[in-house]
């Protein structure tokens, strides 16, 4: 009986804290989820739904800057755009001419 | 011998380059340790002794100031030429980017010696004239490149 008890108490117990940790978990996302009415509102009309990750006029969302390239990623690209300009301009202090001047680079920022 | 000399005493005797070295004091920077920042007085100029030490600007990159690197020196390259040159401010920011060791020559220190000795003052002010001349042609160069593409932009 008592180690039936002891069970009981077990299993109870860890119910219980399986159903605090998962209130503690999707307490956030149901704060950060706009309430049905809020996104009817925050969207323009339409008859037709646009596919998934489309803009109302049927172009493909315009994803902001930021979150395509992270602002790490942004400052190496930046570095190595400084290194090949560099390169570029030791490139035509060797030879100088006009096409070594104005020589492209692999830059991901200027391409 | 002199091919071990950094650049700033290259073409001295290597006693002659010693003498110089002596007036400096010796420092260790762990990784990411500033050695000057941009605007600060140029008090010292700097030779490095073992590690690498990044020169960056401060730029604007979505809304917050970031520092970009623009060179990087290792041993045997000196850096922070503003200690020989008014008005002796330094114009860029100097970090370590790994464990470093340098010696810093005290600019005043450093001129004193110079005018005491011409003829070492000479190949000083030489190596230093090079590295600044290589240096303005460098960014002139790249100036002009940015402002093809500035003319190209507007035209587009």
């Amino acid at each position: 009986m008592e180690m039936f008890m002891m069970a009981a108490v077990m299993s109870l117990l860890g119910v219980a804290v399986c159903a605090v940790l998962f209130a503690a978990a999707t307490r956030g996302e149901r704060v950060e989820a706009p309430r049905p009415a809020e996104q009817l509102a925050r969207a323009p009309q339409r008859f037709f739904a646009s596919a998934p990750g489309s803009a109302p006029g049927g172009e493909p969302a315009k994803v902001p800057a930021e979150e395509l390239v992270p602002v790490e990623a942004l400052l190496l690209q930046i570095e190595q755009h400084i290194r090949l300009e560099q390169a570029a301009a030791e490139s035509f202090l060797h030879t100088p001419t006009g096409q070594s001047l104005q020589s492209r680079t692999t830059s991901r920022l200027v391409n | 011998m002199t091919a071990t000399l950094p650049d700033l005493l290259a073409g001295l005797a290597e006693e002659e380059a010693a003498r110089v070295l002596a007036l400096g004091r010796h420092s260790t920077l762990p990784a990411g340790g500033v050695l000057f920042n941009l605007g600060d007085a140029a008090e010292s100029l700097f030779v490095v002794e073992r590690g690498r030490i990044a020169l960056t600007l401060p730029m604007q990159v979505r809304g917050k100031e970031q520092d970009v690197l623009i060179e990087e020196r290792g041993a045997g390259q000196a850096l922070g030429w503003s200690a020989l040159v008014p008005p002796h401010r330094f114009t860029l920011k100097a970090a370590a980017l790994v464990d470093s060791e340098v010696v810093a020559l005290p600019r005043i220190a450093l001129s004193e010696h110079l005018s005491a000795h011409p003829a070492v003052g000479y190949v000083v002010t030489r190596n230093v004239s090079t590295v600044v001349g290589q240096r303005l042609s460098l960014f002139q160069t790249m100036w002009l490149r940015e402002m093809q593409r500035v003319v190209e932009l507007s035209q587009a």
